[in-house]
């Protein structure tokens, strides 16, 4: 286990040397640069602030000058947060996005996997035909549409929970809610189709015939082998639910990495864009090796490759 | 429901086409065939919008004081600030919003059919190493790549289309991937090649259309995804805006008055969640019908 995430974290380095080479030109390729946005700057200040961040050099020469500084831990400064450096803003902004994202990834776990287990084991009911039904409306809507209608009631017409904002745990349960809305509707189909198909299972069988009560059945012979496609899914999951919270970072005026890279790509602000990039990548590759060694755990007969 | 796959063809005699066949089977899940009608409708809503709706959605009538009321019989979705009748708007978004939605479905058929063709006929070093640039792309998250992409190349129609396309053909190109590693090992294959025919017709003649079925489905998932992603990103002031006029659009203008004009943001949300909805429900009931490897009928 220990060699795997060995392996994991050096195939790291290229994933991420190819994610930053890819983002950095991809930005220097369009027009547009930092301080265009600012009020008719004449032309020589422009000049100057250009050659103060080093702008002015040619773009191979930046790339190389940013890579070196990165691989030193230096992520850069901000164009538009006035002395403030990215490794400052990505500090303050990222235990947010995580706090937010890890909130809704239990949400969505806890509310999910329990609706498709007992969709599947009720199978053909109502049970089953209105969770199922709940579940394909929930991957359809779209993530401001949830918090519009939470803000509406809870936020607007009850006046019972605050809806901007990020200061005390109550700050937390819109939000939290509305990211995790659509992942536990995807959670929930996931895991009735996974159940179905391992009831059908010969030592399923055996354990009901043993004269196993159908949820001892489910809880002790079942579930553990139908978990291993959620599990799969949580890794790319919990990118969406960190990439996620850019809407819901907006609707709620959460000062997360989602909100810092909006603004930074609108601003051009490059070492922003750059720092948050780099910072999500490689809080993808964590989750992902996490995801792998938590596989071996329900599955010892699975042999990963790194 | 249940019997539906094993139940005996009912003409035994008749050839059937295959089109034919799907959609005798599609009748038998209410909920895909209902989608399958709904989603008629909405295209055609959208196509009829081309040629006019009946109450412009560009006209105003500042003289009437309809500003901003709430739905009556005359605007029966309402009006917005300027007195424009957000049924017209809803209707005339909808261009858009299919449009967005179909094109991408387009682009990841073409990108994605290509290469995961290519990736799969040739099998060996090329298509490990087309693979792993599929692994790359696909572990970059979707809305990272589309704003990035989507605001670089210019806010408008054509950028987040771009956007759309560069994130939906993975799926497609590892689905066609899999199915002609699968499928060039058959016998026909075989036959095909000692009658002569060179790996191009393979592909297209022999190949592809025997993993229509599957491509077909993902294609379904991905217009509503598509649709889903260009709300969102309107709706975060990261995709199209005024004057292009989509349901992202209009709901990211309702979000403003939230608290006084809901109708304004409630009326694009429900049209874009009934599409997405009948899509989704839709391609839930093709997989059933199209795609032999997921078996949701047993007897």
């Amino acid at each position: 286990m220990l060699a795997l995430l060995i392996k994991r974290m050096l195939t790291a380095i290229p994933v991420l040397l190819v994610v930053a080479t890819l983002t950095f030109f991809l930005m220097r390729l369009v027009p547009g640069g930092p301080f265009d946005a600012d009020k008719n700057l004449p032309p020589a200040i422009v000049a100057n602030l250009n050659a103060k961040y080093q702008l002015d050099k040619p773009v191979a020469q930046q790339y190389v000058t940013y890579l070196s500084r990165v691989v030193r831990g230096d992520l850069g400064i901000s164009y538009k947060y006035l002395n403030r450096t990215v490794r400052d803003i990505l500090g303050e902004a990222m235990p947010v996005s995580i706090q937010l994202g890890f909130t809704a990834l239990v949400l969505a776990v806890l509310i999910g996997v329990p609706l498709g287990t007992i969709a599947a084991v009720n199978r053909g009911s109502w049970i089953d035909v209105t969770a199922m039904f709940l579940s394909t409306a929930g991957i359809s809507v779209p993530g401001f549409v949830i918090g519009a209608f939470l803000i509406f009631i809870f936020g607007v017409w009850l006046k019972v929970l605050p809806v901007a904002l990020w200061e005390t745990p109550w700050h937390m349960v819109l939000p939290s809610l509305t990211l995790a809305f659509s992942p536990a509707a995807y959670l929930a189909r996931l895991t009735r189709a996974s159940v179905l198909e391992v009831l059908e299972k010969d030592w399923v069988r055996t354990a009901r015939s043993k004269g196993l009560s159908r949820w001892a059945t489910v809880m002790k012979h079942t579930l553990r082998n139908a978990l291993v496609p959620v599990v799969t899914v949580l890794g790319p999951l919990t990118a969406i639910l960190i990439t996620g919270s850019f809407v819901v970072e907006y609707l709620y005026a959460i000062p997360g990495m989602g909100r810092f890279f909006v603004t930074a790509v609108t601003n051009r602000d490059y070492d922003l864009i750059m720092g948050t990039t780099l910072v999500f990548a490689a809080l993808l590759i964590v989750t992902n090796a996490i995801v792998d060694v938590a596989y071996q755990i329900l599955d010892p007969r699975m042999k990963v490759e790194g | 429901m249940t019997a539906s796959l094993n139940a005996p063809a009912p003409e035994p005699v008749k050839a059937v086409s295959r089109v034919e066949l799907a959609f005798t089977r599609l009748k038998k899940i209410p909920s895909a065939y209902i989608a399958f009608w709904v989603v008629c409708l909405i295209c055609l809503l959208a196509i009829l919008s081309a040629f006019g709706v009946p109450l412009s959605p560009y006209s105003f009538d500042q003289a009437t004081d309809d500003l901003l009321v709430a739905p009556s019989l005359k605007h029966i979705m309402g009006t917005d600030e300027l007195g424009r009748d957000l049924f017209a708007r809803v209707i005339y978004g909808s261009r858009l919003s299919i449009a967005i939605g179909f094109v991408t479905a387009g682009v990841a058929f073409i990108l994605g059919t290509t290469y995961g063709a290519i990736s799969g006929y040739c099998g060996g070093k090329v298509d490990t190493l087309l693979m792993r640039g599929v692994d790359i792309a696909y572990s970059l998250p979707d809305l990272l790549v589309m704003i990035l992409v989507g605001v670089l190349v210019g806010k408008g129609t054509f950028g987040i289309l771009f956007a759309l396309g560069l994130v939906s053909w993975m799926g497609t190109a590892r689905l066609v991937r899999a199915q002609l590693l699968q499928l060039k090992e058959e016998e026909f294959v075989e036959a095909a090649r000692a009658a002569g025919q060179d790996g191009f017709s393979i592909v297209m003649k022999h190949l592809l259309p025997n993993a229509m079925g599957p491509i077909i489905v993902a294609l379904t998932f991905t217009v509503p995804s598509a649709i889903l992603s260009e709300s969102t990103l309107s709706f975060i002031g990261l995709g199209l805006s005024a004057p292009e006029c989509s349901w992202g659009t209009l709901a990211s203008d309702g979000w403003r008055s939230l608290r006084s004009y809901p109708h304004l943001l409630g009326f694009p949300s429900l049209f874009i969640f009934l599409t997405v909805l009948s899509f989704n429900c839709l391609g839930d009931g093709l997989r059933d019908v199209l795609d032999p490897r997921t078996r949701l009928f047993k007897g």
